[in-house]
């Protein structure tokens, strides 16, 4: 199964990649060209960096891979990853995917950025992973359209915003599963898994 | 809610992780990269390598350093003292951290914290404080707590925080080492003037004197160091007595 990760340029991969390279079967790479990311089985958005420079590094190939993942190609985005399956972004210009209907504004916390371990509620296969806290690093949050595509909440001080967003099989974590120890590597796994069966 | 978070803190110097009692007499605790997984398989929250050496040399060790354990770990790691530039910053960052903490650097040239923030965002960027007591309030040292600075450590903090750092790492250099405490007050006077997270450093020595960071202190983490890395208690050790308190913090597995 190749698993491509699509690098806007913001750096840290390595724990991610790692990660992703744990799981039976896996080959992992790294690909900056927005177009040439889709030939793959598994497209991975990670989740360092900035909305607007992520969306221009898009930009190229936003239409395609819009396309791709309409056509059924697996997509997992992370935090900022996951924001870029959304419309729009207060925190920059550009346009994410738009395959996920909704804005992402900023967190109403009088902490921001939420730094640390929160639960994700509602979700059966985080659970199922053994994920009860999970690593969240975001100032912004992801405003679903349709609460039927949240498959998992978190509530960080008074602003409840989804963990996870799924739509056939393309799925957003706003955590870092690849920051949450070894229960998150095991939810990387069955994620996977899953869409290589 | 946000769980409370347990820190490991790794002193790294050349290399090989050191511990010693007010930043001098250092002895050789072991590998880094071992120790920090250890403690990620113990339930540790995240870990901190702070590098103590002086050369540029070590520096280039350090970076090493950090992709090797950046590869194997799967828990935020943060890494200090050999981060004194954005392109430090940078260096670290692509080299696997998860956030650099800036100490003396910052407080020789501020402007530093903002350029690494707009830079790698203000989550990436930790502002390190060293603050030793005075007749009135804390103030805020530098050079491993050798160096008197004119900042008064609550404003020293804000001004951090004002000028883009995430979270505060809070030393008190009087209880470094010594077991008998984090200073609570201090950690205190830090937590209700700033927005952003603060982390209670120095002076563990039991479960109870990290649930007083956290609860009297309201600290949103503690870091510790010595008390593991000798075996005189565990990280779940530790998490259980702050469970038994009521505070929530999260579970391994």
């Amino acid at each position: 199964m190749r698993v491509t990760v699509f690098d806007y340029g913001a750096g840290n991969l390595h724990s991610l990649t790692k990660a992703l390279a744990l799981v039976a079967g896996a080959h992992v790479c790294v690909q900056e060209d927005a177009r040439r990311a889709l030939d793959t089985d598994v497209l991975v958005l990670p989740g360092v960096g900035a909305f607007g420079a992520a969306a221009a590094r898009l930009e190229p190939g936003r239409e395609r891979m819009r396309r791709a993942l309409d056509d059924g190609l697996p997509c997992l985005g992370i935090c900022l990853g996951m924001q870029l399956l959304f419309e729009q972004s207060e925190e920059g210009p550009g346009a994410g995917l738009g395959y996920f209907r909704g804005r992402v504004t900023r967190l109403a916390a009088r902490q921001v950025p939420q730094m640390g371990w929160n639960t994700v509620r509602d979700a059966p296969s985080v659970e199922a992973a053994g994920l009860r806290h999970v690593y969240y690093a975001n100032s912004y949050a992801c405003r679903a359209s349709e609460p039927s595509e949240v498959v998992g909440w978190t509530t960080h001080e008074g602003d409840t915003f989804p963990a996870s967003v799924r739509r056939g099989r393309v799925l957003g974590v706003q955590f870092h599963p690849e920051k949450s120890s070894l229960a998150g590597v095991n939810f990387l796994r069955t994620t996977l898994a899953e869409w290589g069966s | 809610m946000l769980a409370r978070r347990l820190i490991v803190c790794l002193d790294v110097k050349d290399g090989r992780v050191v511990k010693g009692v007010r930043f001098e007499g250092l002895r050789d605790m072991g590998d880094p990269v071992s120790l920090a997984r250890r403690y990620e398989a113990e339930g540790a929250d995240e870990v901190t390598f702070l590098d103590i050496s002086a050369t540029e040399e070590s520096r280039a060790t350090l970076w090493a350093l950090v992709q090797r354990t950046a590869e194997r770990l799967f828990i935020p790691l943060t890494v200090g003292g050999g981060v004194r530039t954005v392109e430090d910053a940078g260096r670290a960052l692509r080299a696997g951290a998860d956030k650099v903490c800036l100490n003396s650097a910052a407080v020789a040239n501020p402007a530093v914290l903002t350029a690494c923030a707009e830079r790698f965002g203000s989550q990436a960027v930790v502002a390190s404080i060293d603050a030793k007591r005075e007749a009135h309030g804390w103030r805020v040292y530098t050079h491993g707590g050798r160096r008197r600075t004119d900042w008064d450590a609550v404003a020293w903090a804000r001004e951090c925080v004002r000028r883009g750092a995430g979270e505060v790492l809070l030393t008190s250099v009087d209880r470094d080492g010594l077991r008998q405490g984090y200073d609570v007050a201090l950690t205190r006077a830090v937590s209700s003037s700033v927005d952003v997270p603060v982390i209670a450093s120095g002076g563990a020595g039991s479960g109870e004197h990290v649930r007083d960071a956290l609860r009297e202190g309201g600290a949103d983490a503690a870091l510790v160091a010595g008390i593991l890395h000798e075996g005189v208690t565990t990280v779940s050790a530790l998490k259980a007595t702050l469970r038994d308190n009521g505070i929530e913090i999260r579970s391994q597995g």
